[in-house]
């Protein structure tokens, strides 16, 4: 049981790196980035090219990072500048429907230029244990690196003048603007961090399993379903609900067995969902 | 989220003019049997080609879930991600029934959409009940759609798994000749419009346009919007789940991919945003358009697929409403050139 708990906060923990990127751009601009994954996947291939150049791991990631918050400045430039100026629902449809056609013409390239490139950095050596349970080294590495990024976030958030002023655009844009702050601004640094948070998902990621050119969807796909569990714009949320999901797919995936897991997953954020439509966090509005 | 909500989601996608409603039967009757008669001619020109002829039926299967796709979101705003898998229900629910359980081949047709359009019901009613917005009911569809391939993966047995499985029923009828399936796919189609021509007609269209207007508006004039809802995600999920299970039969073959995610739902979606969401004819203009489209850029592979991306983001850009509220404003402003007032 412990294993299985040790296990799925490992699997939690990526899940939730995975949906906080997404959620601060959907809660804070009402923007649904379908092309998230994409911005993950193309990351992970700068680090692979990178390194099949000669360049040693470190600044390999940094490049990748970097080209992670670039795509997300693009965007923000380009495709959503239509987006933004509709409204509410009608704003998350065009956001969707827009960066899904972005995550075809990236998948598409990919898929046709570098159908066999993968980004799978191991980290070598053997098991370590932690409470007697032999863990893999690369999970290890993946959750510190989550668990510090989470811990960068919520300071940024919680005690920094900038991470305060995106917070208050989060909750009541109008407000925002009427003490002078340029919700457009925000979006746009949003975007950036998004982007690098996406790059960071592929790294992580790669740690404990390749991230080839197919991966985009599944990770769109976890990250959004997270999010919404989560709650709209809560980095604590997605993280809560990613933990939670990880251990129920992984309790599941041992006593049930594989695909049933998946279902009760799914099953899991679709009850979440309907119970607590603001998400586990939420205050109902 | 911080902006103020509206709930009149989608409205700037799907297009405003509604001349039909007005219109005598005959009015509606005459373009569909147009419609009918100019696509009975393909099999002319392209029946002595098998492979034209499967790509032919495909898109008349995609043609009918196009038409079910736009009663849900076209003409009552929810976003059902689930196209394919209600498809799905339909196709490998039939082809289960008829093979495993050996229940003749109408039974199990019959059956298997009862079962897409009783789950297309209760996801609608689901999500009116618990007031879920368009994206909400969105992402529950969706997570529908990603347990429904769980499911098919999982339960390989029955479906193959992610090979597939060949459906023995029917193998020796006419079924499975050449032309036969085009004009059995094509009377669906056929009927599909009627019963989405005459709804509109209807009080029920009456009501689904009120509710997607103005959904509080229609509200506080009486109507019933979660019932009406309900009706609408119930009539397109049983024509999904007829098409569904009628193409497997015609097809032979199912696999994951015949009703996955990326192969219909998206594909629907780009057909009746070209065509026109929530319009009569748009999904049969969307889904001729791009059954050609497709077959011209076959040779490209993965190229294919960024020429659909550049696609979706120029369309819902430039055109959002689709090509025949387009024509239809263009006609008006021509004919106000030539003819000046009506």
């Amino acid at each position: 049981m412990m294993a299985n708990i040790l296990d799925g906060i490992v699997l939690g923990l990526q899940f939730g790196l995975l949906a906080a990127g997404l959620t601060l751009v959907y809660g804070l601009g009402g923007v649904l980035n379908l092309g998230y994954g994409q911005i993950a996947v193309t990351s992970a291939m700068v680090v692979a090219f990178a390194m099949d150049a000669g360049m040693p791991v470190l600044p390999a990631i940094g490049l990748g990072l970097l080209a992670g918050g670039l795509l997300g400045l693009f965007l923000d430039l380009t495709i959503l500048r239509p987006v933004y100026r509709l409204r509410g629902e009608a704003r998350v449809l065009l956001s969707l429907l827009l960066t899904l056609g972005v995550s075809f013409i990236v998948d598409g390239f990919l898929n046709w230029r570098y159908p066999l490139e993968a980004l799978s950095l191991r980290i070598g050596g053997g098991a370590v244990e932690i409470l007697g349970v032999p863990m893999r080294r690369g999970s290890l590495v993946a959750s510190a690196i989550t668990l510090v990024t989470f811990a960068g976030l919520f300071v940024f958030f919680r005690y920094t003048s900038l991470g305060r002023a995106i917070r208050s655009v989060i909750q009541n844009e109008e407000g925002a603007r009427l003490i002078g702050i340029d919700p457009k601004k925000m979006l746009r640094l949003i975007l950036i961090l998004s982007g690098v948070l996406a790059a960071l998902v592929a790294v992580t990621r790669s740690m404990v399993a390749p991230v080839d050119t197919k991966s985009g969807l599944s990770i769109t796909v976890f990250a959004l379903i997270v999010t919404v569990v989560g709650g709209l714009g809560d980095v604590g949320g997605a993280l809560l609900a990613g933990i939670i999901l990880g251990i129920i797919n992984v309790v599941a995936a041992d006593f049930i067995g594989s695909y049933i897991s998946l279902i009760i997953l799914l099953g899991a954020a679709a009850v979440t969902l309907l119970i607590r439509p603001a998400g586990l966090l939420g205050v109902k509005e | 989220m911080s902006h103020s909500p509206t709930r009149r989601a989608g409205t700037f996608l799907i297009g405003g003019t509604e001349a039909h409603t007005s219109r005598s039967l005959p009015a509606l009757l005459l373009p569909i049997t147009a419609v009918g008669a100019a696509l009975a001619l393909v099999p002319l020109w392209l029946g002595d080609s098998r492979v034209l002829m499967g790509v032919a039926v495909l898109g008349l299967a995609f043609a009918c879930y196009a038409i079910g796709f736009n009663l849900i979101f076209g003409s009552t705003g929810q976003l059902f991600l689930c196209v394919g898998a209600l498809a799905g229900v339909g196709g490998y629910g039939a082809a289960i029934l008829a093979d495993t359980v050996g229940l003749p081949i109408l039974v199990s047709i019959l059956v298997a959409t009862l079962a897409a359009t009783l789950i297309g019901g209760l996801l609608s009613y689901v999500a009116v009940k618990r007031s879920l917005g368009v994206i909400f009911a969105g992402i529950v569809t969706l997570i529908f759609t990603l347990s429904f391939d769980a499911l098919l993966l999982g339960l390989s047995n029955l479906t193959g798994g992610d090979t597939g499985r060949s459906i023995k029923t029917g193998a020796e009828t006419f079924l499975r000749d050449q032309i036969p399936p085009y004009y059995l796919m094509l009377a669906l189609v056929l009927v599909f419009l009627l019963v989405h021509g005459l709804l509109r007609r209807s009080h029920i269209g009456w009501a689904f346009r009120a509710l997607r207007d103005d959904e509080i508006a229609a509200e506080l004039a009486g109507v019933d919007v979660a019932r009406y809802r309900v009706y609408g995600a119930l009539i397109g999920a049983a024509m999904l789940g007829l098409a569904g299970s009628t193409y497997a039969f015609t097809e032979g073959r199912l696999s994951p991919t015949t009703f996955g995610f990326g192969q219909v739902d998206v594909v629907v979606l780009v057909m009746l945003a070209f065509g026109g969401i929530g319009t009569l004819f748009g999904p049969i203009v969307g889904a001729v358009t791009f059954t050609i489209v497709d077959e011209i850029l076959i040779d490209f592979g993965q190229l294919r697929q960024v020429a659909y991306g550049i696609l979706i983001i120029v369309l819902f850009l430039r055109m959002p409403r689709g090509l025949i509220p387009a024509m239809d404003s263009l006609w008006r402003r021509v004919r106000g050139l030539v003819g000046g007032r009506e």
